[in-house]
């Protein structure tokens, strides 16, 4: 793991719980980027040009960084070039700033072909403008070999510039790729289940102790797929769970599209778990649901949500009724749980099993023979197989996808008819 | 399950002498995601010789859903009153409204809304205009 130091400039007179908050969500981010936070420093004072925070900050910085071993330093402002080259000569190390940073974390998480243009675009979009300035502030330093470079300065710009509309294209056709990942995956008798919910909610805490306490279905097709899918098993319903970044708040709008991208596989998924921090006040968790249905507005069709109401151990009782039924018109299936505790979890896999998409059951009777084996070993992938009989002819009770009872459906022996 | 009246209006654009506006109302019940059933509706038409302002749209909304016997807040696409903050906008109205938040009530807007657009075609098809 990287070892980080977290640096936050908070504007004089600015309210201090909000700072709090601001710099709350900075350690999550971190953490959700596999780093490890080894210090914070914060400083109140108006933003420096050259370096963000004071010069003198900087300087204790640079010896945090030193007796620390950090490989990096987070600040949670966007920073300009100037201040990034300025800030890394004297930290001796690399620095990176809040949007760098989700942009890391979008990276890592973006599984679709889609999802990882629109990443590297974002992140091209990002470098734009500041790619004017790199150049220029290299030769402000009369580095030795750029003054001969001639028209490097406009040609690396304008190749900024072909690389986004490139990407754009790219992206334009290849919309449907992320289709085919969700069939491919339903083709193999999964339905796929997605946490979705603003930081710190607690998503990857109940992701966690879903897949300890389900039995995990041996697939190494998935299991290798990443490290944040997992294959489970919902009452003999095969899932496949997927943690997400999920909501992050005040994002640039160059972001936003990165952003959705990355939450193709909630918006793909069949079941999204909705995970909300009851610990919040309620306002605050009102506020994050209108926004959360606003994200998924024309985007899922078809798709159940599940509310999970999380942290229900923080939370007096007679406070969370309150809350709950302030927010019910906001929350579909709502379950309360406590990720940590356990609190729930049967009531919340019962409701997760109710919203998977509707499979139906049906008895089919096949001849003995190689073919019809092989077509048992298929439908023990595709479905459930409730029973099997191995008479004159293999009778079967079996709960599938409508697509698969259709391919069997002429060895169907329900109600009337008869055995030929 | 939520008793909702959602509402839209129509032809807020001048044609000819004047503004020829329908305004749809819908009773519905809703869960947080979804349209469970839908009760009644009401349909409305106004002209007005002037571009309507937001004491005038209140008084259309009011009137169409004075007509819905079922009770239940007003959902109101923000857009239709003008950006106001909800608020401010709550005070306009003699009874219970709200701007749509959760996707159920989206999804009635979005109904009502097919609603008054396809009266007010059938309305104008019927006069003549357009
Ligand atoms: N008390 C309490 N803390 C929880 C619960 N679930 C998660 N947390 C804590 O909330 C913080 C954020 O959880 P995490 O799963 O990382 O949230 P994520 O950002 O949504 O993935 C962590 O410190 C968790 O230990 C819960 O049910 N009760
Ligand atoms: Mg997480």
């Amino acid at each position: 793991m990287k070892k980080v130091i977290l640096v936050q400039r908070n504007e004089p007179g600015s309210d201090n719980g909000v700072n709090e908050g601001k710099l709350a969500e900075l350690k999550e981010l971190a953490r959700a980027a596999h780093y490890q936070v080894v210090g914070v420093l914060t400083q109140t004072r108006y933003p420096d040009r050259k370096y963000q925070v004071g010069r003198g900050k900087v300087d204790e910085l640079a010896v945090f960084v030193e007796v620390s071993g950090a490989d990096k330093v987070i600040f949670n402002h966007q920073l300009s070039t100037t201040q990034i080259y300025n800030i890394s000569e004297t930290c001796k190390c690399e620095v990176i700033d809040r949007f760098n940073l989700i942009l890391e974390i979008f990276a890592s998480r973006a599984t679709t072909r889609r999802a990882k243009l629109q990443v590297e675009l974002a992140r091209l979009q990002y470098e734009l403008p500041k790619a004017r300035s790199i150049v220029s502030l290299l030769k402000k330093d009369e580095r030795p070999g750029f003054m001969g470079l001639g028209g490097y300065e406009d040609s690396y710009e304008q190749d900024v510039k072909k690389r986004i509309v490139r990407i754009r294209n790219e992206i334009h056709s290849s919309c449907k790729s992320s289709e085919s990942l969700r069939s491919f995956r339903h083709e193999r008798g999964f339905s796929l289940v997605a946490l979705a919910g603003y930081t710190n909610a607690g998503k990857s805490t109940l992701f966690q102790s879903l897949v300890k306490e389900g039995t995990e279905v041996e697939d190494m097709l998935f299991t290798t797929l990443s490290p944040t899918t997992r294959s489970l098993s919902i009452n003999q319903r095969r899932v496949l769970l997927t943690d997400t970044v999920g909501f992050i708040e005040d994002l640039p709008h160059w972001m936003v599209d990165a952003f959705r991208s990355t939450l193709d596989e909630i918006f793909l998924a069949d079941v999204i778990l909705l995970v909300v921090d009851m610990s919040d006040p309620v306002e605050v968790i009102r506020q994050k649901l209108v926004v959360s249905h606003d994200i998924f507005w024309k985007r899922i069709e078809g798709v159940e949500i599940v509310t999970v109401l999380n942290k229900v151990d923080m939370v007096e009782p007679d406070d969370l009724k309150r809350k709950v039924d302030e927010i019910s018109y906001l929350a579909p299936h709502p379950v309360l749980i406590s990720a940590s505790s356990g609190d729930g979890f049967e009531a919340l896999v019962d409701k997760i099993y109710e919203n998977l998409p509707q499979w139906d059951r049906s008895r089919i009777a096949l001849d003995m023979s190689e073919e019809s084996l092989s077509m048992v070993s298929w439908l023990y992938d595709e479905g459930i197989v409730h029973s099997i009989d191995y008479g004159e002819q293999i009778v079967l009770d079996i709960e599938a996808r409508e697509e698969i009872l259709q391919k069997v459906s002429k060895f169907n022996i329900d109600d009337h008819r008869v055995l030929s | 399950m939520f008793s909702i009246i959602a509402v839209d209006i129509s032809g807020r654009h001048k044609i000819k002498d004047g503004y020829y506006m329908v305004c749809a109302a819908v009773a519905l019940e809703v869960s947080a995601s979804h349209i469970e059933s839908i009760s009644q509706t009401a349909i409305k038409p106004f002209l007005s010789p002037g571009p309507p302002d937001v004491l005038a749209i209140v008084n259309i909304i009011e009137a169409t859903v004075s007509e819905i016997e079922s009770s239940g807040p007003i959902i109101v696409e923000k857009g239709d009153l003008y950006n106001r903050p909800e608020w401010i906008s709550k005070k306009m109205f003699s009874r219970d409204m709200k701007y749509q938040e959760s996707l159920s009530e989206r999804l009635a807007i979005e109904f009502a809304h097919h609603i008054s657009l396809s009266s007010r075609k059938l309305l104008m098809k019927e006069l003549d205009i357009e």
